[in-house]
């Protein structure tokens, strides 16, 4: 029971943290990677990670690392800021 | 062994991914969860209606964790960049960190509830070593716990994710 109930209050978290973007951190990700005609396999292997990473980070569940960050930039051919930006930055 | 034998076994190690992964992890936690929780039942004095008489069995939970991860770290360092890149990226970090966090606060919780539940008052040397082999149970189980908990999550994001 004790894992039934921290399963489900995990989630709760989650889901609360589920939008598209992390509370600490806005993303345009999905945009500029479609943008760019990439999926998200092509542009993980690229970036030198997993899948679900970018899945993660386009759906505000994960902040990236700055190395991962500039990756990302690298592949899509555009700065960290055009992808990342923390809320209420113009 | 002939070489060519070696080389293809070698080969397959190179293969890892999230299924075998999940596996590995899988099966290494579901059988430690099974000893350790049996282990921890019988120290309680619970009968649970059969008994390991053949004390070797107790190895089991051990040689698989000692031979998954010879095959884990065989994997990793024979693997090719691309899959350890994917296998092995910070986001599965986090995943590591979180569980592992959350681990050691449940055998804290843990230990702390079987301090107190110890009868202090006839205090002796059989109930010292009754109460080492509680602890140790319970660590071990939560350990078999976290595997599992890890593979499941791990293998879901990574159909679903």
């Amino acid at each position: 029971m004790v894992f039934y109930l921290s399963g489900s209050l995990w989630g709760t978290i989650k889901n609360i943290q589920m939008g598209k973007h992390h509370k600490n951190l806005l993303n345009n990700l999905a945009e500029l990677r479609m943008a760019k005609g990439l999926t998200q396999q092509e542009l993980s292997e690229s970036a030198e990670v997993s899948r679900k990473s970018i899945n993660a980070i386009e759906n505000g569940v994960y902040v990236p690392s700055t190395v991962l960050a500039l990756k990302i930039s690298r592949t899509l051919e555009c700065s960290v800021e055009d992808i990342f930006n923390l809320p209420g930055s113009s | 062994m002939k070489l060519k034998e070696l080389l293809m076994l070698l080969k397959g190690l190179r293969a890892m991914t999230y299924f075998r992964r999940f596996l590995l992890l899988f099966i290494c936690g579901i059988t430690q969860i099974f000893f350790a929780a049996y282990l921890l039942l019988e120290l309680f004095g619970l009968n649970l209606g059969f008994h390991i008489s053949n004390h070797g069995y107790m190895f089991i939970p051990g040689v698989l964790i000692f031979v998954s991860s010879g095959f884990l770290t065989a994997a990793y360092y024979l693997g090719d960049k691309n899959t350890n890149n994917s296998l092995y990226d910070e986001y599965t970090a986090m995943r590591y960190y979180k569980l592992g966090a959350f681990g050691y606060a449940l055998n804290g919780i843990g230990i702390f509830i079987l301090f107190s539940i110890q009868d202090w008052s006839n205090w002796n040397f059989q109930s010292a070593n009754r109460m080492i082999y509680q602890i140790a149970s319970f660590a071990w189980m939560i350990f078999g716990i976290l595997l599992v908990w890890f593979s499941l999550g791990d293998y879901k994001e990574y159909t679903n994710g």
